[in-house]
C-alpha cells in the first residue's frame, strides 16, 4: 500500500487540475449558459498545439506560450464567437449538442492529423521525489498544486477585488442592470471565454506529462470537470474548486483502497449521492447564477 | 424654470395592441411628477421608452433641450438619467457597497487601469456617504441578496442616486416596503430633491405616497394621459375616479 500522505498530495495535485478546469466551465455557464461539453477536449489540444509548435523548433518555454495564445484564439475568440454566440440564439440545449459535436470533432481531428498513439509531454516543474516527514512525496504533485493554487487565486483576485471583476460578476449577475449602468456586458463574456481558454491550456500544461498527451485524455477530463462542477454546485467558483479537490482525492484513494477497476466509478457514485441528496451542490444555490 | 425632460408624442405598439397611444409631457428642473393609472395603462412601457429600454413607435424624448429618442439606456446613463425597478435589481451576490460603486462607475475607458487601479474606482467615500444617507451602515458589507426586500428596494433607490443624475426614473419605489421604511424612503427622496435639486419621475401605486410626495401628477388610462394636475386637481377629476373604479 502506498503510502497516505503520497496519495494525498497526488489527488489533490490532480484535484487542483481538474478544480482549473471546473471553474472554467462554471464561467461559461455563468455568463453564457454555456454547458461546454468539450471542455475535456479543450485540455487535451493546447498539449498537441505545444507538441506541434516544439517540433517547429520552438523550446518549450516559448512552444507553452505559443499553445496558450493558441488556446485563447481557437478555444476563447473562435470557440465563442462561431459556435457559442450562432448556437446561443437556439437556446441552452442546442448549444450544449454542438460541443459534444465540437468534442468529438476536436478528438478524431488530433487523432487524424497527429496520432493515435500517446505522446510524452515534458513537465514544466521538477520532477523526482522529496521527503516530507520522513516519507518520499513526488515533487511533481507539489509544482503542480503549488502552480494550480496559484492560478485559482490569481482568478479569485481578478474577480473579487478588481474593478474587472465586479463588471465580469454584475454582467453574470444581473446583465440587465448591468448594460444599463454602462458595463460592456459583452466585452465581458468574451472575457471569461478567453479566461477559460487560459485555463485549460494552464491545466494541459500541467497534466498531459502525468497522463501523457493522447486524444482520448479529454474524455477522462471533461468528465471529472463536470462532476466536480456540479458536485461543488454548478453556480460556484469555489464550489467547482471544493468538487474539483475532492474527486481528485476521492479518486485517487478509491485506486489505492478500493480498487483500480473500480476507480473511475466513484466520482460517479459522489455525482449520483449529491443529485439525489444536495442537487444545488455543496456551495450551489437553487437556480442562481454568478461569478 | 427649465424642463429637463420633454416627451412629446410618444407612442408604442406591441403587434396590434397600443400600450402607449401618444404621451406628451414635460418635468420642470426639481420637480417631482407623479405617474398614476391602473395597471396596464401603459406607465412601465413609456418608462421603457423614455430609457431607451425600448424604441417607441413614433414621438421625441428630449432630456435637457437634447433629442435622446433611441438612445441606449447606457449612454441615458451618462446624460445623468437612472432608474430604479419595479422588480428588484441588485446584484445579490456583490456587497452592498460593491453595488453602489458599480452603479456609480464610468465603466467605458481604459481596460488596463480597471485591471490594475483600485477596485472602487476611488467611490468608496462616495458609496458610504450613500449608505449612510439611506441608513444601511450595517449591511454595507453584507450581500445584496441577502437583504430584505424593503433593504433591496433602498438599494436600488440608492443605486440610481450615485454619481448625482439630474433626472432619475422610479418605478414604484414602494411597492412591497413596510410602512417605517416607507416613511424614510420618502423622506430620503425629498431630501435628495431639495438638497441636489434632482428631478424626478415617479410610477406608483400607493396613492398616499404619491400625493403627498409629488409636486404634480399624471394620470394614464389605455395609454394615455387623462388628467395633469396637482395632488388634490387630480383626487378630485371625475374622469380620474371613473378610471380607478371601473367603467
Amino acid at each position: 500500500m502506498s503510502n497516505l500522505l503520497d496519495l494525498l498530495v497526488a489527488g489533490l495535485a490532480t484535484g487542483a487540475i481538474y478544480a482549473i478546469v471546473a471553474v472554467g466551465f462554471t464561467l461559461l455557464w455563468q455568463t453564457s449558459q454555456t454547458i461546454n461539453f468539450a471542455q475535456g477536449e479543450f485540455v487535451m489540444l493546447p498539449a498537441f498545439l505545444m507538441l506541434a509548435a516544439m517540433q517547429a523548433g520552438a523550446p518549450f518555454w516559448l512552444a507553452i506560450l505559443i499553445g496558450i495564445l493558441l488556446s485563447m484564439l481557437l478555444l476563447g475568440l473562435g470557440f465563442k464567437m462561431l459556435l457559442v454566440d450562432p448556437m446561443l440564439r437556439h437556446g441552452v440545449l442546442p448549444l450544449a449538442i454542438a460541443t459534444m459535436a465540437l468534442a468529438i470533432g476536436i478528438k478524431e481531428a488530433v487523432k487524424q492529423f497527429w496520432s493515435a498513439e500517446a505522446s510524452p509531454f515534458p513537465s514544466i516543474v521538477p520532477t523526482g521525489d522529496i521527503s516530507i516527514l520522513g516519507r518520499p512525496v513526488a515533487l511533481q504533485s507539489i509544482g503542480v498544486l503549488a502552480l494550480a493554487i496559484l492560478a485559482v487565486l490569481a482568478l479569485t483576485t481578478l474577480l473579487n477585488r478588481t474593478s474587472i471583476g465586479h463588471q465580469m460578476q454584475a454582467a453574470a449577475q444581473n446583465p440587465t442592470v448591468a448594460k444599463i449602468i454602462g458595463v460592456p456586458v459583452e466585452r465581458m463574456i468574451l472575457f471569461t471565454f478567453l479566461i477559460n481558454a487560459f485555463l485549460v491550456a494552464l491545466a494541459s500544461v500541467l497534466i498531459t506529462p502525468i497522463y501523457l498527451a493522447k486524444f482520448s485524455s479529454g474524455e477522462v477530463l471533461g468528465q471529472a470537470a463536470f462532476i466536480a462542477a456540479i458536485v461543488g454546485g454548478f453556480n460556484q467558483v469555489r464550489g467547482a474548486i471544493a468538487g474539483g479537490l475532492l474527486i481528485g482525492v476521492v479518486d485517487n484513494l478509491a485506486a489505492a483502497y478500493v480498487s483500480t477497476q473500480y476507480r473511475a466509478a466513484v466520482p460517479l457514485i459522489l455525482l449520483i449521492a449529491v443529485i439525489l441528496l444536495r442537487p444545488q451542490g455543496m456551495f450551489g444555490r437553487p437556480e442562481e447564477r454568478t461569478v | 424654470m427649465t424642463a429637463v425632460l420633454e416627451v412629446t408624442n410618444i407612442k408604442k405598439s406591441f403587434g396590434g395592441i397600443h400600450a402607449v397611444n401618444g404621451v406628451s409631457f414635460d418635468v420642470q428642473e426639481g420637480e417631482i411628477l407623479g405617474l398614476i393609472g391602473p395597471n396596464g395603462c401603459g406607465k412601465s412601457t413609456l418608462f421603457n421608452c423614455i430609457l431607451g429600454q425600448l424604441t417607441p413607435s413614433d414621438g421625441e424624448v428630449k432630456v435637457d433641450g437634447k433629442v435622446v429618442t433611441g438612445m441606449r439606456p447606457s449612454e441615458l446613463n451618462g446624460l445623468g438619467v437612472s432608474r430604479t425597478f419595479q422588480l428588484l435589481q441588485v446584484f445579490p451576490k456583490l456587497s452592498v457597497r460593491e453595488n453602489l460603486i458599480l452603479a456609480g462607475q464610468e465603466h467605458q475607458g481604459n481596460m488596463l487601469s480597471r485591471l490594475l487601479g483600485p477596485s472602487d474606482a476611488g467611490l468608496t467615500a462616495a458609496a458610504d456617504q450613500m449608505i449612510g444617507f439611506f441608513k444601511l451602515d450595517h449591511l454595507a458589507k453584507e450581500p445584496a441578496g441577502g437583504l430584505s426586500y424593503g433593504q433591496q428596494k433602498l438599494l436600488d433607490a440608492a443605486m440610481a442616486f450615485m454619481g448625482g443624475p439630474r433626472l432619475v426614473l422610479l418605478d414604484e419605489p414602494a411597492g412591497g416596503v413596510n410602512l417605517t421604511m416607507l416613511a424614510d424612503l420618502k423622506d430620503r427622496l425629498r431630501a435628495i430633491n431639495q438638497e441636489k435639486r434632482a428631478t424626478f419621475v415617479v410610477i406608483e401605486h400607493n396613492m398616499e405616497f404619491v400625493m403627498s410626495l409629488c409636486t404634480r401628477v399624471m394620470v394614464m388610462a389605455e395609454g394615455k394621459v387623462l388628467a395633469v394636475g396637482s395632488p388634490a386637481e387630480v383626487r378630485a377629476n371625475p374622469a380620474v375616479i371613473e378610471a380607478y373604479l371601473g367603467h
